[in-house]
C-alpha cells in the first residue's frame, strides 16, 4: 500500500513541480485556494486579499477510478475529462479499502474536488464526488451509462468551453438536494479561470430529479436553425452526451470519511437486486422438486399392508 | 463503534435486571439473591438469567420487564439517534429492528431488511452553508442556472422523460441567454464563425455520425419504396387487363374499316387495275383517320414525338447487326449458291458444298434391310 502511495506522490509532486516552474502567477493561484480550503472551506477565495480584485470561482478537479474498470466506465471518464477542462486525470487506484488516501492525492495535485469512479465486480459503477480537504461527499450508484462515442447522439461542441449547469426544482426541495446542487456546481460548472477554458457558451449540462435518482444529461446549445440562416435566432438543442444515471446512497459529512449525514432508504444494491432475480428463477424448480417429494410421501402413504390373502401366499 | 452497541445491551441488561430484581428476590431463594443490588456485574447478571429461564417469570413480570425496556429505549433516545448518525451497522442489535428480522427469517420472505434512514438536515444545511461560494460572486463565474418547475413524467415512458429534460434544458439555455443579454454584455456567448478551435467530438467521429444519418435516411426512403411498390402490385393487375383490352378493340376496330372498306370497293376491285391507287389512298386514309379519332376522344396529343424523344420513350434497339453486309471474304467469293459464310474463314466449302447437308440416302433396298436389321 506504502509502495502506491509513493508512486501516486512521486506523480504528483513532479507535476506540481512542472506547474510551479511555469510561472509565479499559477503558484499564487494556488495557494489563494489552499488559504482558503484550510480555514473556512470557502472556494472563493481572497476574502482577505484586496477589495479591488476580482473575485474569482477557482476549482479544481481531480477524476481517478479504482482498478477493475471497464470500457465503457473508462470511456464515461474519458468523456467527462474531455468536457471539464479543470478536471485533472490520476492513474487508477489500486485499492478500494483505503480512500483516505485521496484526500492526500488531491492535496499533491492542487484539487479541491474529487470525483473518483469505484468499480466493483467489473459491472457496478459507484461515483464519489467529493469536496477535498474537509467534506462532505456523496457516494452514488452510477447506472444506464451512454457514452459521447455512440453515434445516436450528434452533437458537438468546444473542447474546453465552459457548459451551463441546469438543476431541476427536485434539488431545492430537499435538503440533500440543496448540498448536491452545491456541489455539483463546483465539480461540474467550469470556472472562468481554468487554464484549458475557451470563452464561449454552447452546451448545457443538465441534472434532474426524477424517481429520486439524477439524471445527467448533455445538450449543443445552437442558435442559428442550419435550415435557414438567415431567419430569427431561434435555440435548439441537440444532444452530445454522455448520458447516466446517479442513484444517492449515502452522504458523508468528510471527504472520504466520516459521519453520514443522509442515507437513502430507497437505494437496493446491485447485487441484491441480482440475487433476487435469481431467486425468482430458481423458484420454479424449487417448487416442482417439493412437489415430487410431496407425492412420493403420498404414495408411500397410501401402499397397503400385505394381506393375509394375497396371491402370493394363498398359491404358495 | 462496536463497543458502544454493547455498552448500549450491557446498559438495558443492567435496568431491566434491576427493575425485575425486586420480583425475583422474593421468587428466588437462592445465593445469587445476596448479591448487593447497586453492582450488579455482567457475568452475575448473565447466571441471574440463565437461572431464571423463561418460566421464571410471571405475565406480570414480563409485562413490566417490557416497559422497563421500552422507558430505556427512550431515555436512550438521543443516544441512539448519535449511532445512527455515525452510520455504523449497529441498529442490528436494537430490540425492535431484532424481532423484525426474526419475524422475516420465519415466514422466509423476500422483502428487503428495513434500513433506517439518515437524514440529517441540520447537518446537511451546516455542511452546504460551509461549502457554499460567495453570495457576491457574479452569475458567470458558476453558470448555474435553476428550472423553476420539476420534473413529473413516467419514468419508463422514454420518449415524454427525454422531453421533459430537453424542455428543462432549453428553458435554462433561453434564460441564461436573457440574463447575458441583459444584465452581462461583455460576457461572450456565441462563437464567431471564424473562430477555429478543437471540438470535443472529432471530425472522424462527426463523419461516422453524418453517414449513419445518411445511411438511415437511405433505408428509411427504401423501406418506403419498398411498401409503395407492394401497394402498386395490387392495382398493377387491373391496370394490365384494362390495357390489353383497349389494345384488342383497337385492332377490331380497324378490322372492321378496312373491311368496310373492302365491301365499297368490291366493285371496282374486281372490275380491273386501274383504281388500285384509288383504294391505296382509301386505306391510308382509313388507317390515319384513327388518330384522328383518338385525338378527338381525347386520347394522347396529336403532334408527333421528335426522333430523339421517341427513342428515349420506346427505346432505340441499337445499330443493325449489319448480317447483310458485305465482308471482306464474301466479295472475294463468286459462289452464288450456296449459303453465304459471313464472318469467320470460309472453308473451301464451294466444291463440295452438296456434300455438306448430312450423309446422302442410301437406295432402297439398303434402307430397308437396315430396318429390318
Amino acid at each position: 500500500m506504502s509502495s502506491i502511495l509513493k508512486a501516486q506522490k512521486f506523480n504528483a509532486a513532479k507535476a506540481a513541480r512542472n506547474a510551479n516552474g511555469k510561472g509565479k502567477r499559477k503558484a499564487d493561484d494556488m495557494m489563494d485556494v489552499d488559504d482558503s480550503d484550510s480555514d473556512s472551506g470557502e472556494e472563493n477565495g481572497q476574502t482577505a486579499g484586496p477589495a479591488v480584485k476580482k473575485r474569482k470561482n477557482k476549482q479544481r478537479v481531480l477524476l481517478l477510478s479504482s482498478r477493475g474498470v471497464t470500457h465503457r466506465m473508462r470511456h464515461l471518464m474519458n468523456d467527462i475529462e474531455v468536457l471539464l477542462p479543470h478536471v485533472k486525470k490520476d492513474s487508477k487506484l489500486d485499492s478500494k479499502s483505503q480512500l483516505q488516501l485521496l484526500p492526500e492525492l488531491a492535496d499533491l495535485n492542487n484539487c479541491n474536488n474529487t470525483l473518483y469512479f469505484e468499480a466493483r465486480r467489473h459491472e457496478d459503477l459507484y461515483l464519489w464526488a467529493a469536496k477535498m480537504p474537509n467534506g462532505p461527499s456523496i457516494k452514488m450508484h452510477v447506472q444506464n451509462v451512454h457514452t459521447m462515442d455512440e453515434l445516436k447522439m450528434t452533437g458537438n461542441c468546444l473542447k474546453g468551453s465552459r457548459g451551463l449547469l441546469s438543476f431541476d426544482k427536485g434539488f431545492d426541495e430537499t435538503e440533500w438536494g440543496k448540498l448536491t446542487k452545491e456541489l455539483f456546481t463546483h465539480i461540474f460548472g467550469v470556472p472562468s479561470t481554468a487554464r484549458k477554458a475557451k470563452p464561449f457558451v454552447d452546451h448545457i449540462l443538465t441534472f434532474s430529479i426524477l424517481d429520486e435518482k439524477i439524471w445527467f444529461r448533455n445538450f449543443q446549445i445552437i442558435e442559428k436553425d442550419p435550415l435557414s440562416p438567415n431567419g430569427p435566432p431561434q435555440t435548439t438543442l441537440v444532444e452530445i452526451g454522455p448520458r447516466f444515471v446517479l442513484t444517492p446512497i449515502r452522504i458523508f459529512e468528510g471527504a472520504f470519511g466520516g459521519a453520514t449525514v443522509y442515507s437513502n432508504p430507497e437505494f437496493v444494491t446491485p447485487a441484491a437486486v441480482r440475487s433476487a432475480v435469481r431467486r425468482e428463477q430458481g423458484k420454479k424448480y424449487n417448487l416442482r422438486k417439493d412437489a415430487e417429494e410431496a407425492s412420493s410421501l403420498r404414495k408411500e402413504q397410501r401402499r397397503r399392508e400385505e394381506d393375509e390373502l394375497a396371491v402370493s401366499k394363498v398359491f404358495a | 463503534m462496536p463497543s458502544t452497541a454493547v455498552n448500549t445491551v450491557k446498559k438495558l441488561k443492567a435496568i431491566a435486571a434491576e427493575a425485575i430484581q425486586a420480583r425475583v428476590l422474593d421468587t428466588q431463594s437462592d445465593d445469587q439473591e445476596s448479591e448487593d443490588d447497586g453492582g450488579v456485574d455482567e457475568e452475575g447478571m448473565k447466571r441471574l438469567m440463565k437461572a431464571l429461564g423463561e418460566d421464571g417469570l410471571d405475565e406480570f413480570d414480563q409485562a413490566q420487564l417490557e416497559v422497563a425496556l421500552e422507558g430505556e429505549a427512550d431515555v436512550n433516545g438521543d443516544e441512539r439517534d448519535r449511532e445512527e448518525i455515525d452510520g455504523e451497522e449497529t441498529h442490528t442489535l436494537e430490540p425492535d429492528l431484532v424481532q423484525l428480522e426474526d419475524v422475516e427469517a420465519a415466514i422466509d420472505d423476500v422483502i428487503p431488511t428495513q434500513k433506517v434512514e439518515i437524514n440529517n438536515k441540520v447537518a446537511l444545511s451546516r455542511i452546504r452553508e460551509s461549502i457554499q461560494l460567495d453570495i457576491s460572486l457574479p452569475w458567470t463565474e458558476t453558470l448555474a442556472v435553476s428550472y423553476p418547475h420539476a420534473i413529473q413524467v413516467d419514468v419508463n415512458d422514454d420518449l415524454s422523460r427525454e422531453l421533459a429534460f430537453y424542455k428543462q434544458a432549453l428553458h435554462s439555455a433561453t434564460h441564461a441567454r436573457l440574463l447575458v443579454a441583459k444584465s452581462y454584455s461583455d460576457f461572450p456567448w456565441t462563437r464567431p464563425n471564424d473562430y477555429f478551435a478543437e471540438m470535443v467530438k472529432t471530425d472522424v467521429h462527426m463523419e461516422r455520425v453524418r453517414q449513419k444519418l445518411l445511411d438511415e435516411k437511405a433505408t428509411i426512403q427504401k423501406s418506403e419504396d419498398k411498401r409503395k411498390e407492394r401497394e402498386g402490385k395490387k392495382f398493377g393487375k387491373q391496370v394490365q387487363i384494362e390495357k390489353i383490352k383497349e389494345r384488342e378493340r383497337g385492332r377490331k376496330e380497324m378490322e372492321e374499316r378496312l373491311k368496310g372498306l373492302k365491301r365499297k370497293r368490291k366493285d371496282t376491285l374486281e372490275a380491273g387495275v386501274g383504281d388500285d391507287q384509288a383504294f391505296d389512298v382509301a386505306v391510308e386514309d382509313a388507317i390515319t383517320d384513327r388518330p384522328h379519332k383518338r385525338s378527338q376522344s381525347g386520347f394522347g396529343s396529336g403532334s408527333k414525338l421528335s426522333r430523339q424523344s421517341r427513342d428515349v420513350k420506346f427505346g432505340f434497339g441499337g445499330a443493325g447487326r449489319r448480317l447483310k453486309q458485305n465482308t471482306r471474304s464474301s466479295t472475294d467469293e463468286f459462289d452464288f449458291g450456296h449459303k453465304r459464310s459471313t464472318g469467320g474463314p470460309s472453308r473451301g466449302g464451294g466444291f463440295r458444298g452438296g456434300a455438306k447437308g448430312g450423309p446422302k440416302r442410301l437406295g432402297k433396298s439398303k434402307r430397308l434391310a437396315a430396318k429390318n436389321k
